[in-house]
């Protein structure tokens, strides 16, 4: 027992702790700081960065759980006409990279864009800038993200017994008062995870902020290293911001509480019906959010890019098309194979604290923009040249920058945290006395995992290959950074063009992007409805 | 064939189960009774080396299995059967798949034929295809039963098997079950809290009270 432990400990320590590495560069940046440009950003800079950055936490935070829940609570407890393709078309956002709605918005409400135009000359309501103040930013960002706390919150009012419904009713209370007293302090911790995610997406954002020229920490950090080459204080500036993302960590275990998630017995009864005037108004809202969300832009999308089909469209796109792919595939399998291993049920996992940590910190990358990323791993490569160089070896530099490694190498640290968390979801509905039948009737570790463990956590492993390949396609901050000569992504296209004004060109790749996007997501769709009947 | 000496179970500080002793002729069958954290569960897993406990050995057929609470032989080699509450046959499985799981080292048509034989006893003829999910709880625990039974173990070892079954299935199947242990001539252990469920399986029934085993 004692040596399976030990063995256990070598393989999710050497994993955990490779994926981590990014993170421990960028802490190690302390070690050796860079005063004069560090004093220069923290007197001038950084009060404001953090209060901007504070103020549009604050704001997508209120946002996309109020938007994320009533929409969840809608379509799970209550009938109303069109709620069954609504109820699978408020996903659809997910498929539409941040950048692209920032992008889309901009061309239609900036203050050339058609709609202020619109308004100036026949309403006669003034221009305004749209990039002013930060009302138009958390307004995009609670848009493109409210589905992470509609996917959590929906899926546990699903899990909450419908007689607990029926029960409040009958004793006489009304709607709003159960979901205020029943539902929602029940879906609270599922709430506080999408809320989570939501945030440390906010964070590591790029295309957006930098499309609306709103100042952030990621901002920051590519100015301290693109305008000012300092590799320390952009490293320095991360690893404040990993110290924020330990502090939602923390905010979201504290939130959650002793809460745990309810048990099973879907019904597909739903409590309330509304009928006549107040479901139409239900549904108008429901539409209204999709329409802003998806429906709207995507028309915006496909008519700039129906325009300029015959001036952009070119034998490049296949290229653009297939390195998109080869990464996207390549990442997806190397990441759900290293999660997989995390995720593995293991008895010393209930009790090590060590392992337990490691786990934490292989999956922090989520709060970790992919610039900073790519500047911890050129970073640390540059490091280990200098010491080989240092004891008569040679540079590794060439190696690595010409070859997709790193650039694997940062999509996996990054979105680890995605296909751990679904991993683990299914692992641990195995329960122990599986495991221990399987010992009893002589199945070697080998034999338990392959025979049983693994079939069990597949739809976990498919779900977050599938969550991961749709992150990969549309990462854009690393892969700007770290790609090599050629491998153009359908992403770094989409952003060169928009940064550029050009929106009706960038509409092509953001097209493509999108449909691709919106493929994986059906079959997420498709396998999350599979796993929820057979269980 | 099996000796149990000297087991002592602790929860936490406390001891629940002291100088435990028990041995056990071959086709035996024996039950366990005792209240919820008397420890009986525990000492059953400890038996099958899946839990270690303060003090004790297990020893069958002559040979060394545990000693002063520590296991010398892992579970996967102990040749030990059991059945669990809630069953925990593989839900991605069919039942053939579940019942052949222990004898995988048998040719194929080796292990056709005594899953085919298993479900003939257990009465479940041509549910070889069927999944768990689609079995009624008295008969998932009857496949339970006959898949800790293919590899012929040397004891089986039944912690709460019937408790989730309602009491007019539980009354047949516990004779079944007991038919089928005393053909198949397997020494057992059964732990329970109902006392007319022990009476009518065992041959022998041991009940813990005040940490201490009292056979009759």
């Amino acid at each position: 027992m004692e040596k399976n432990c030990f063995k256990s400990k070598i393989w999710i320590s050497v994993v955990a702790l490779l994926v981590a590495m990014p993170i421990f560069v960028v802490a190690f940046s302390w070690a050796l700081p860079e005063h004069e440009l560090w004093a220069h950003f923290s007197e001038n800079i950084l009060s404001d960065l953090i209060s901007s950055t504070l103020i549009l936490l604050l704001g997508v935070g209120v946002g996309v759980t109020l938007l994320g829940t009533v929409l969840a609570y809608l379509v799970v407890m209550v009938e109303f006409p069109g709620r069954k393709w609504l109820e699978w078309a408020l996903f659809l956002p997910f498929a539409i990279p941040a950048y692209v709605l920032a992008f889309v918005y901009l061309g239609v409400f900036d203050y050339s864009g058609y709609a202020q135009v619109w308004m100036r000359e026949t309403l006669g309501i003034p221009g305004f800038d749209i990039r002013a103040g930060s009302w138009a930013i958390i307004l995009t960002f609670v848009l493109v993200f409210y589905p992470y706390v509609y996917m959590m919150t929906r899926a546990s009012f699903k899990r909450q017994k419908i007689n607990m419904i029926e029960a409040g009713r009958l004793l006489g209370v009304s709607p709003i008062r159960v979901f205020f007293k029943v539902s929602l302090p029940l879906a609270r911790p599922a709430a506080a995870a999408g809320l989570l995610v939501t945030l440390m997406e906010t964070l590591a954002d790029f295309g957006v902020v930098s499309l609306f020229n709103y100042d952030t920490f990621t901002t920051a950090i590519y100015s301290a290293w693109g305008d000012f080459r300092s590799i320390e204080v952009a490293a320095q500036l991360a690893s404040l911001l990993v110290l924020m993302a330990f502090f939602l960590i923390y905010f979201e275990k504290k939130a959650r509480g002793q809460a745990k998630y309810y048990s099973a017995n879907v019904a597909n009864k739903k409590p309330y019906h509304a009928t006549g005037v107040k479901g139409w108004l239900i549904s108008l809202f429901v539409f209204g959010v999709f329409m802003l969300s998806f429906a709207m832009p995507m028309l915006q999308l496909v008519v700039w890019g129906y325009s300029s089909v015959a001036d952009e469209w070119s034998a490049k796109y296949i290229d653009l098309i297939a390195s998109t792919s080869i990464l996207t595939i390549t990442a997806a399998l190397i990441t759900v194979a290293l999660a997989t291993i995390l995720a593995l049920p293991r008895r010393c996992k209930q009790t090590s604290i060590w392992l337990k940590s490691v786990i934490r910190l292989a999956t922090l990358g989520y709060a970790l923009p992919g610039s900073v990323m790519a500047v911890g791993l050129l970073y640390g490569i540059n490091q280990i040249s200098i010491i080989n160089i240092h004891f008569g070896g040679e540079s590794i530099n060439h190696i690595i920058y010409g070859s997709i490694a790193l650039l694997l190498f940062a999509y996996v640290s990054r979105f680890m945290a995605i296909a751990y968390s679904s991993i683990e979801a299914s692992a641990q509905q195995i329960k122990p006395v599986f495991t221990q039948s399987a010992r009893l009737l002589g199945a070697s570790r080998m034999r338990l995992i392959w025979q049983v463990y693994l079939p069990m956590m597949t739809p976990g492993i498919l779900a977050g290959g599938l969550l991961v390949a749709v992150d990969v396609m549309k990462e854009l901050p690393a892969t700007y950074l770290l790609r090599p000569f050629g491998w153009d992504t359908l992403a770094i296209q989409t952003y060169e063009l928009s940064a550029e004004g050009l929106f009706e060109r960038a509409a092509i790749p953001a097209l493509i992007m999108v449909v691709f996007g919106a493929l994986l997501m059906s079959v997420f769709q498709v396998l999350d409805k599979k796993s929820s009947r057979s269980t | 064939m099996l000796s149990v000496n000297n087991l002592s179970v602790n929860f936490g500080e406390q001891e629940v189960l002291s100088n435990f002793n028990l041995d056990l002729k071959q086709g035996e069958i024996f039950a366990l009774l005792g209240k919820s954290g008397s420890g009986k569960s525990t000492a059953l897993r400890f038996i099958a080396g899946l839990e270690q406990a303060n003090n004790g050995s297990v020893e069958i057929d002559g040979v060394q299995l545990s000693v002063d609470g520590e296991h010398s032989v892992q579970p996967e080699l102990r040749e030990i059967g059991m059945v669990f509450q809630d069953y925990a046959l593989f839900p991605h499985m069919n039942i053939e798949k579940n019942i052949s799981f222990g004898i995988n080292h048998l040719s194929k048509s080796a292990q056709r034929k005594q899953v085919l034989e298993l479900l003939a006893m257990i009465g479940l003829e041509g549910s070889e295809d069927k999944y768990p999910h689609q079995l009624s709880g008295g008969e998932q625990q009857r496949v339970s039963l006959a898949r800790a039974l293919a590899p012929e173990p040397k004891i089986l070892l039944m912690d709460e098997p019937f408790s989730s079954l309602d009491k007019s299935h539980k009354d047949h199947l516990v004779l079944q079950v007991r038919q089928i242990l005393k053909k198949t001539n397997t020494t057992s252990i059964l732990v329970t809290h109902d006392k007319d469920e022990a009476n009518s399986l065992a041959d022998k029934v041991g009940i813990i009270q005040n940490k201490q085993l009292t056979i009759n």
